[in-house]
């Protein structure tokens, strides 16, 4: 599994369209900030906001699903997958190996982006002249849910893409269903919208306002918990699909 | 005789793949010997690239077995110092150089990176080695795939048509390479559709039509009326 995991990290390293993915991430997050300081500026007091403003990383967690379908969506599109089950007969292994190696690199994404994310909210609260709290509570467990957020999307990300397998279906569907099916869905079901998967992570990653919304969500570990259910789910369904169907 | 085989050798046996009701590869049974170039032939839809897709477990059979060695591709221990595939050669990401499509296989299969050099001096790609494989001609990705089936050096090499795209030069040197793959004793089963070629380079015929056997021997055997390959491969696939 180790030689396995370290194949996916070169794999990797040796294209450059996945990093322009996870380079979105901090990128989103610092320009998502900026929109929050400039629009909202007498804001920057309240304590929600420190919170609100460092959700941006969870929000981010859609180009960590990008860059988990490319795992293997992206292996079949070049054909790739060929060489990587030729090498590694066992596909589970192959697929068990992409799911961890992504949600490792969506997590570093997303710590990056918080790093990033901390540093421009640093500067806009002091070039406001209001004080940074480095201590809020809501906010590093904002943070927290962000990175975790990511992680799980980049893996649920490899589930979508092994299902998929059609790259640029597999990216429209996931992005379908978090701008617009998700809502509907939501609206048919009622109260038990929270418990669908873009739901539990705003529940996970989700800033000061996040009680708020139109749905009730969850509270922030229910909806990592519900997160981890889905991600679990994918992960399943994307080692069985894998092992069995023909790669032709 | 010894019972134990040291030398891995090919046997189909049964091999059968359906797809709803279109039958693929039809009960389809064959040996190949090592030591000689195997030729695989059919024409267009007959079931090679199925049929070479199940013994490289990548397509599982309906019925029958595809074994290499004795054993199923998915049950070899180190499937890349066992076996060398060349399939169709679009298999690459266009944005990987040449020399790290081989650098992954190498990392994944455990063997040692120096073999990457030394599998791109073989196939004259060293060159274009650092290259991003976008920029490769079909006869450049060729030798690529074909890279990367040596890299392991396998005792058995299945090759789907490994000399589509290649030039006058690269399958003189295709020729020569399998050639002497052969002579030191290696298992070499390769489709192709390019029966001239074939018929220089080749010891044995597979023969198959709709999925069906329908000649297998030495190629002797079959142009022994002083029939060419070409007219001969005709009159038995029709």
């Amino acid at each position: 599994m180790h030689t396995l995991i370290r194949t996916e990290v070169l794999k990797l390293r040796t294209v450059r369209s996945p990093w322009l993915l996870l380079g979105a991430v901090p990128l989103l997050v610092i320009a998502g900030i900026s929109g929050l300081v400039m629009s909202n500026p007498g804001k920057l007091a309240d304590p929600g906001t420190q919170a609100n403003a460092l959700a941006h990383v969870g929000i981010a967690a859609l180009f960590t699903l990008a860059f988990g379908i490319l795992a293997v969506a992206g292996e079949y599109r070049h054909k790739t997958i060929t060489d990587s089950y030729l090498t590694t007969p066992g596909r589970g292994q192959v697929v068990g190996a992409k799911l961890v190696g992504y949600a490792v690199f969506g997590a570093l994404a997303g710590l990056v982006a918080s790093g990033a994310g901390l540093g421009v909210a640093a500067a806009w609260w002091s070039a406001k002249g209001v004080p940074f709290a480095w201590g809020n509570s809501a906010m590093w467990t904002t943070i927290g849910g962000g990175i975790a957020a990511n992680a799980a999307f980049a893996a649920i990300g490899v589930g979508v893409g092994a299902l998929i397998r059609n790259l640029v279906g597999a990216i429209a569907i996931a992005l379908a269903w978090v701008a617009v099916v998700e809502g509907i869905v939501g609206q048919l079901v009622g109260n038990l919208a929270r418990w669908l998967p873009f739901s539990a992570s705003q529940a996970l990653g989700g800033g000061d306002g996040r009680d708020t919304l139109a749905t009730h969500l969850l509270p922030r570990l229910g909806g990592g918990a519900v997160l981890a259910v889905y991600t679990a789910l994918f992960a399943v369904a994307a080692i069985a699909t894998s092992v069995r169907r023909d790669v032709a | 005789m010894n019972a134990t085989i040291t030398v891995p050798a090919i046997t189909v046996h049964r091999l059968t793949k359906r797809y709803g009701t279109v039958t693929a590869v039809d009960a389809l049974t064959f040996d190949v010997a090592p030591g000689l170039v195997t030729a695989f032939l059919g024409p267009n839809g007959a079931g090679k690239t199925t049929t070479l897709r199940m013994l490289l477990g990548l397509v599982t059979p309906t019925e029958g077995e595809a074994l290499i060695g004795g054993r199923r591709y998915a049950d070899l221990a180190n499937p890349r110092r066992t076996v060398g595939a060349v399939l169709e050669a679009t298999g690459f990401h266009p944005g990987r150089t040449g020399r790290d499509h081989l650098r992954v296989i190498a990392q994944g299969a455990g063997l040692d990176a120096k073999g990457v050099t030394a599998a791109l001096d073989r196939v004259n790609l060293t060159a274009a080695a650092d290259r991003r494989v976008r920029g490769y001609s079909l006869g450049m990705r060729q030798r690529l795939g074909l890279a990367a089936a040596l890299l392991g050096d396998p005792q058995v090499l299945i090759l789907d048509e490994p000399a589509n795209g290649l030039d006058p030069a690269g399958i003189a040197e295709l020729r020569d390479l399998l050639r002497g793959l052969a002579a030191e004793g290696r298992t070499i089963l390769m489709s192709s559709h390019v029966l001239s070629e074939v018929a220089q380079t080749v010891d044995q015929v597979i023969i198959i039509a709709a999925g069906r056997l329908r000649r297998a021997g030495p190629l002797t055997d079959l142009t022994a009326a002083g029939e060419t390959l070409e007219s001969a491969f005709l009159s038995v696939t029709r």
